[in-house]
């Protein structure tokens, strides 16, 4: 009796988990408003992204020169560089205030200049030369193009006048070298072969666009069903605990599996068809994702809580798609972010989910390499399923306790 | 007049009390604002990244690499997180997100070394993370220098030279660099400035799309248009109007918080960079008014707002430069209202650059405006048909 007993509401629990997530499906399937966000804007976003950061690297920036040397040294520096593919010296000028002009008209973003003086300095063999190097600010990209490319072209017509000194000094050619440059160095760039702005900046954005549209969207059939105050959330079965965990795992499951297979096409297929960065094993970045996902939708579904409206979450939480890809520590460093700010961000999935992909997809890490954030999601997910759970068997005792008391009061009535 | 006036205020103090009915509009204002501006203040306080975490793989372990270390460990700008033999291990830790650098140092590093035989170093760098990447570069390049400069100096002194003719001779050439109006090379400056204007519009936006769409959605457009007479310019101007108050001022606040009380240089003038921020927000109401009109559905509205707003903020091109985009993408660019806003700023607030520099870009903010105006009979088409129309 006990056990035909346990079978038969274990089995009754499966049957209500079922049944709530097939609802959920059909709510999320019905309902335009989240098929935009949860298909369309997942689907889309990506694509769009892949266009604005097409050409990867900026190329050709434009460069004004002042040579008030007019030495064949300069002219010298000034075709080497030229040659690099991060600049063009588009405008030559005769004095620095034209130059400047050129500089706030932003017809260039760059300006070198050459003192009068530069070649003599340069042939004695006491002398330094300078060379000014004046960046536009606007973006950091201008100046990280001109300022390295500049600096490249520097070190090398440096090291070609020490050796003609020491030469002069008597050395040999090889001893000169080998005093110039002790030990020669190659350098690197590791995973992003490119080294383009999108490669570094689309995974993130795919990783950010997952959770956010899921926030949006979980937060869109809540306040929808705060609204038509329908019974959907509301708890169903005889025991309240068993209830409660029929009702948010078979929510939770619907989202899942909707988003399991977004995640497999955004993050793993995505990756691989735009010729992104994706060095990664795919089962370990699918594995990878079951945690994120689950964390993402327990986080969304606390977040919810505090939506009475379908649209009143897009309209507040709108502005944390920036707040988060800055606190996860992406575009800035978290090594740089103030202690506080890091402690926040371990509250949100996206922190470990981003930082996860982007190491195995992007770096090629396995899956046992990022376990810290792995098991820092699965974390998370626990706890928010454990909070939303308690919230929900609250709500519902509560309820439930006013429905009593309100049949009391009409029972003496009657 | 005194009519309208009046009829005008009756439609303001309706929307006064629907505004503190419910504590959204509010929090969705100013309290994103104040959020985010003390996040995006605080976040990037040290202003620059300067120390980022390297692995320094040495197989060499000999006296002069050990000394080296120990020299790279005592400069400031240099963060050796892991000091080790075996290149799979600092590998490793780069994968798992502690270093964005490492430094090789092979055997027989030393041997090479006095013997002239001019050893190889190996440096990589992640780009799977471009500012740490970046930065942890920058170091190695010192590094490097500073070996190679302190080698040369140990030789040519060996050789009895003084030390002022050996400087000379190790640094024959030099760069000054100058980083026009963020000299600091600050990404706070040039990151703050356009980010939180940009989230100040995205929130007009959206807010107006929602004061307007929930009327729609809640069928109260002819309780609305009934007390403004069924006067479509009342109705709107007495609905806007608190709203585009609250906007201003935080339109002001935010201006004299970035500019006077944390400090960021401008280089032109205040009046006109506060100007041309108005002139945005006011771009982003329009804006917001547009996608209502063309979009009468609450929910489609504020999704395709959403995510129209959130592209302008790549493609104002303060991260990545307009320069470098496709044409296509580029043209794009000037349907977002933080493109115009950006350049504007770069005019006032960095180059200094004449009034007749930002014109254009004032002018397309306006034009956000009028076309705004231009759709209105649509508006009122809708609002008027509201009874009739299944909105829902």
């Amino acid at each position: 009796m006990s056990l035909w007993h346990t079978l038969n509401e274990y089995w009754e629990s499966v049957t209500d988990s079922t049944y709530v997530f097939a609802r959920e499906i059909k709510r999320v399937f019905t309902d335009s408003g989240v098929m935009i966000i949860f298909v369309v804007a997942t689907l889309a976003y990506p694509i769009i992204y892949k266009t604005m950061y097409f050409n990867e690297r900026i190329q050709d920036i434009p460069v004004a020169v002042v040579d008030l040397s007019h030495s064949s040294e300069s002219r010298m520096f000034l075709h080497q560089w030229n040659a690099s593919p991060d600049v063009r010296l588009t405008h030559t000028c005769q004095s620095m205030a034209e130059a400047e002009n050129l500089l706030r008209d932003q017809k260039v973003h760059g300006i070198i200049y050459f003192p009068r003086d530069f070649a003599s300095q340069l042939a004695d063999p006491l002398g330094q030369a300078h060379i000014s190097l004046y960046c536009d600010m606007s973006s950091f990209l201008y100046m990280k193009g001109i300022y390295l490319s500049c600096n490249q072209v520097m070190l090398e017509s440096m090291r070609n006048i020490q050796i003609d000194r020491y030469e002069d000094m008597g050395m040999d050619k090889e001893f000169a070298w080998a005093l110039v440059q002790d030990a020669p160095y190659t350098d690197t760039a590791l995973f992003a072969p490119t080294g383009g702005y999108g490669s570094f900046l689309i995974p993130a954005v795919l990783m950010l666009i997952l959770h956010q549209t899921l926030l949006f969207g979980i937060c869109m059939l809540a306040g929808t069903a705060r609204e038509e105050d329908k019974i959907v959330y509301r708890v169903i079965g005889r025991r309240r605990s068993l209830g409660v965990m029929r009702l948010v795992i078979g929510r939770a499951l619907a989202y899942f599996a909707i988003y399991y297979v977004l995640a497999a096409i955004v993050v793993g297929w995505y990756p691989r068809l735009f010729d992104l960065p994706h060095i990664g094993n795919i089962w370990d970045i699918m594995r990878f994702n079951v945690p994120y996902i689950l964390a993402t939708i327990f986080f969304s579904m606390c977040v919810s809580l505090f939506i009475r409206n379908r649209e009143s979450g897009l309209v507040l939480l709108i502005s944390t798609s920036l707040v988060f890809i800055f606190m996860a520590g992406v575009s800035w460093p978290k090594e740089m972010i103030p202690e506080p700010w890091q402690w926040v961000a371990c509250l949100l999935p996206y922190t470990f989910g981003v930082h996860g992909y982007i190491h195995i997809n992007s770096m090629g890490a396995t899956l046992s390499q990022v376990s810290f954030e792995y098991i820092a999601l699965w974390q998370q997910a626990l706890l928010y399923f454990v909070i939303y759970s308690t919230v929900m068997y609250i709500a519902d005792w509560r309820s439930e306790k006013k429905k009593q008391a309100a049949e009391a009061i009409s029972g003496t009535s009657l | 007049m005194n009519t309208i006036l009046h009829t005008i205020w009756l439609v303001m103090l309706r929307e006064l009390k629907r505004l503190v009915s419910r504590p959204l509009y509010l929090v969705a204002s100013v309290g994103v604002m104040a959020v985010c501006t003390f996040f995006f203040l605080t976040l990037l306080k040290g202003g620059s990244a300067e120390k980022m975490p390297v692995a320094i793989v040495d197989q060499d372990q000999s006296s002069i690499s050990q000394r080296l270390i120990h020299e790279m460990q005592a400069t400031p700008s240099v963060d050796i997180r892991i000091v080790t033999n075996d290149y799979a291990e600092a590998r490793d830790a780069m994968q798992k997100g502690h270093v964005y650098g490492i430094f090789v140092m092979h055997e027989g590093f030393y041997r090479d070394l006095v013997s002239f035989k001019r050893p190889q170093l190996d440096f990589y760098v992640t780009n799977a993370y471009t500012v740490g990447g970046n930065t942890a570069y920058k170091q190695m390049l010192t590094i490097v220098n500073l070996t190679s400069g302190a080698f040369q100096r140990e030789v040519l002194r060996k050789k009895g030279l003084p030390d002022d003719v050996i400087m000379h001779r190790i640094q024959p050439l030099a760069i000054e660099g100058h980083m026009i109006a963020n000299p600091w090379g600050n990404y706070s400056i040039y990151l703050v400035s356009t980010i939180l204007p940009g989230i100040l519009g995205l929130i007009c936006m959206m807010l107006t799309i929602f004061v307007i769409g929930y009327e729609l959605k809640m069928h109260t457009a002819h309780e609305w248009m009934n007390v403004a007479r069924n006067n479509f310019t009342i109705a709107i101007l007495g609905k806007l109007t608190p709203y585009t108050v609250i906007y201003t001022l935080l339109g002001v606040v935010c201006h004299f918080v970035l500019y006077d009380y944390v400090g960021f240089p401008v280089h032109g003038s205040h009046v006109r960079l506060m100007f041309g921020l108005l002139l945005f927000i006011f771009a982003m109401e329009a804006l917001g008014v547009l996608m209502i009109t063309l979009l009468p559905a609450l929910r489609d509205a504020l999704s395709i707002g959403a995510l129209y707003a959130m592209l302008g903020f790549s493609l104002s091109g303060f991260t990545y430069p307009n320069m470098s985009m496709l044409a296509p993408v580029k043209a794009l660019s000037y349907i977002e209202p933080l493109r115009h806003y950006y350049l504007i700023y770069v005019n006032e607030a960095l180059m200094g650059a004449p009034s007749i520099n930002s014109l254009p870009y004032s002018m397309a903010l306006m034009a956000f405006v009028l076309l705004a105006l231009l759709a209105s009979p649509r508006l009122k088409r809708i609002l008027i048909n509201d009874q009739m129309m299944d909105v829902e």
